[in-house]
């Protein structure tokens, strides 16, 4: 019989030899990223906003990723995009853990309760399931089309698309936690119920959520450069690698690769490198 | 009749609180294009000049003038006679274009949605049966990456490679040649109507142009479900369950087949979810490839600041992803009896 059963030991044999400093080595990419957001523009050869050349130029030479199809520099370009999309990503996985955390927390110590706060925590914790039935990047374009396109909107956009699963996470290890014995005993012993809530409840049921958050911000840069890419994104000529893509992908069809490709391993590099992290710091598989 | 509600009562119960669901959706629906800046009639104006009478007129027409309450209670009353009114730029139903359009979207992301379903059963059990295999090493790697690289780049990427190099793909405008008609409407779904009338010029001419954005959808969101399913098949595995059939001397098909039903549950669980993803990634694909549907609708009532197309939209949108979720829910719960509702207070 070939099917090999895994005993736990063999799991906690895999942790046991994991070294530190092979660990440490996917935190690099990251934090090469981190440099380019905040040195990018800076060390640009070119203006990433303006004409600089002829269109549609091959890369070499002056223009190492060449010049896309209005003459722009792709190099300049996908260098000083890191600071828009890292920047929108950050703030939208802070923005969407600490409220999704602080609506599971809210939602799930009352959800069982009578009268209308028990009412009010069920129909949001009905609500949120709700949201996540429709596709994030439809809320997002949706939201995104009358708010306008800025960072501050586009954040508060992401942050509404991905906030429901942060909050349903937190909820579902509330309800698990409010049964616990220890919980009892610091009632017993005189705790208030918000002292509760933060000492007991909090470290104890916000790690999903805290677990997630290298996956929302992934999904976060992703959506944003969708939302680039559909043409509702950060207006162009600011650098974005959504709509990078989107001015790149007529000239893909016609054999002309460059000015597509380039932003799209960035943005395909910031994904694995904000996932190496998560599973730094998790010690998630 | 006490013994067929308590055999049946979780389905119906569930059923039940559908209408629910859509009725709260629609009042968030209702209240979120509410808060939207902006003023309708100035967009409907298109800037020019208008006088205040003129203003007041437009602006009755379009209902804006009612008292909040008489506009929800409109709203709410038109939608249950599927009348989600005029779009306020063509003037046409958003229904009339719905019933075209939804058909179009819903079939490409069933398509791509089967073919992923079909490899992630056949790669999940490749991958958890022979773990040191090559393949399944490649696989596994790629499963867990889900995600990462998204779908409009690999349309991208696709598009240049299949297209612009290889030539194995037409063009990415639309759905079929466009020297082509369209197929006699019987069901809506293109495919399925081209079928219908065996119009084998046409199925080819669709099935040309549509592998490659399917194929587009099915590497972008495959790995997701496949990624799960190898979690779950993995724990199924190792349960004490299976240890049981092992030493009852089962013969091999049977313990496969009972480590697949009980990893089934949780990976159907995720269905609706990826459901969802697929729709959103059609709209992106159905962009990319110049794709007539829901995503080009949606695009368009975006950009030209139509309210009641939007409205119109995120409402068919969000009831064919509750309708879906329903039956997402039905199937798990015939196939795992624990995950009914009424099981876990009768056990405790």
């Amino acid at each position: 019989m070939a099917l090999a059963l895994d005993t736990p030991d063999r799991d906690t044999r895999r942790r046991r030899t994991r070294r530190p400093g092979i660990a440490s080595v996917t935190l690099v990419p990251a934090a090469i990223l981190v440099l380019l957001a905040v040195l990018g523009p800076v060390l640009v050869p070119f203006s990433p906003i303006d004409v600089v050349d002829r269109p549609d130029l091959p890369p070499g030479g002056a223009h190492w990723f060449g010049t896309d199809s209005a003459g722009m520099d792709v190099f300049s370009r996908t260098i000083a995009a890191t600071r828009n999309n890292l920047l929108i990503g950050l703030i939208t996985t802070v923005l969407a853990t600490s409220l999704g955390i602080l609506i599971g927390l809210v939602v799930g110590m009352n959800e069982s309760r009578r009268g209308p706060v028990g009412t009010l925590a069920r129909g949001v914790s009905r609500a949120l399931d709700l949201v996540q039935a429709v596709p994030a990047i439809i809320i997002g374009l949706v939201l995104i089309a009358f708010f306008g396109a800025s960072i501050p909107s586009l954040t508060v956009a992401l942050t509404v698309c991905l906030l429901p699963n942060q909050a349903r996470l937190v909820r579902a290890e509330v309800l698990r936690v409010r049964g616990e014995a220890y919980l009892d005993a610091a009632r017993v012993s005189g705790d208030s119920e918000l002292v509760l809530i933060a000492k007991h409840v909090l470290p104890n049921s916000s790690w999903p959520a805290l677990e997630n958050a290298s996956l929302v911000f992934g999904s976060a840069i992703v959506l944003t450069a969708g939302l680039g890419f559909l043409g509702v994104g950060l207006h162009p000529p600011t650098p974005e690698w959504g709509s990078m893509i989107a001015i790149g992908a007529p000239g893909a069809a016609s054999g002309r690769w460059w000015s597509a490709l380039f932003p799209a391993v960035a943005l395909a590099l910031t994904v694995f490198a904000v996932s190496g992290v998560g599973r730094r710091l998790f010690g998630d598989d | 009749m006490t013994h067929l509600w308590t055999r049946n009562g979780w389905w119906v119960r569930r059923l039940a609180v559908l209408p629910l669901h859509l009725l709260i959706f629609a009042l968030v629906v209702f209240f979120l294009v509410k808060l939207i800046p902006g003023d309708p009639v100035a967009v409907l104006s298109g800037g020019q000049p208008m006088t205040p009478e003129q203003y007041e007129a437009t602006r009755a027409s379009l209902g804006l003038a009612d008292p909040i309450w008489v506009q929800l209670t409109t709203f709410l009353g038109d939608a249950v006679r599927l009348d989600f009114g005029n779009s306020i730029i063509s003037g046409i139903g958003v229904m009339d274009e719905m019933s075209t359009r939804l058909p179009e979207t819903v079939e490409l992301a069933v398509m791509a949605m089967t073919i992923s379903a079909l490899l992630a059963l056949a790669l999940g059990f490749l991958v958890v049966l022979r773990p040191r295999n090559a393949v399944s090493r490649v696989i596994a790697s790629y499963a867990r990456a889900a995600g990462a690289v998204p779908d409009f780049c690999l349309g991208v990427a696709g598009v240049f490679v299949f297209y612009s190099v290889l030539h194995w793909a037409p063009a990415p405008i639309g759905r079929y040649a466009t020297s082509l008609n369209a197929p006699p409407r019987t069901t809506g779904f293109p495919f399925l109507d081209a079928l219908l009338s065996s119009d084998t010029v046409l199925m080819s001419s669709m099935i040309q142009h549509l592998w490659l954005p399917i194929g587009v959808l099915v590497v972008a969101y495959a790995p997701m479900l496949l990624k799960l399913f190898i979690r779950s098949l993995d724990q199924a595995k190792n349960a004490q369950a299976t240890r049981f059939r092992i030493a009852s001397g089962a013969s091999r098909p049977m313990v496969l087949l009972s480590v697949g039903r009980r990893a089934l549950p949780s990976t159907i669980a995720m269905f609706g979810t990826i459901f969802g993803f697929m729709v959103g990634g059609a709209v992106v694909v159905e962009q990319l490839f110049a794709i007539p549907g829901m995503g080009e609708y949606a695009v368009q009532a975006v950009t030209r600041a139509d309210f009641v197309a939007l409205r119109g939209f995120l409402l068919v949108v969000g009831a064919v992803s509750l309708i879906v979720f329903f039956l997402v829910d039905v199937v798990t719960m015939s196939l795992d009896p624990r995950r009914r509702p009424g099981v876990a207070t009768a056990g405790g």
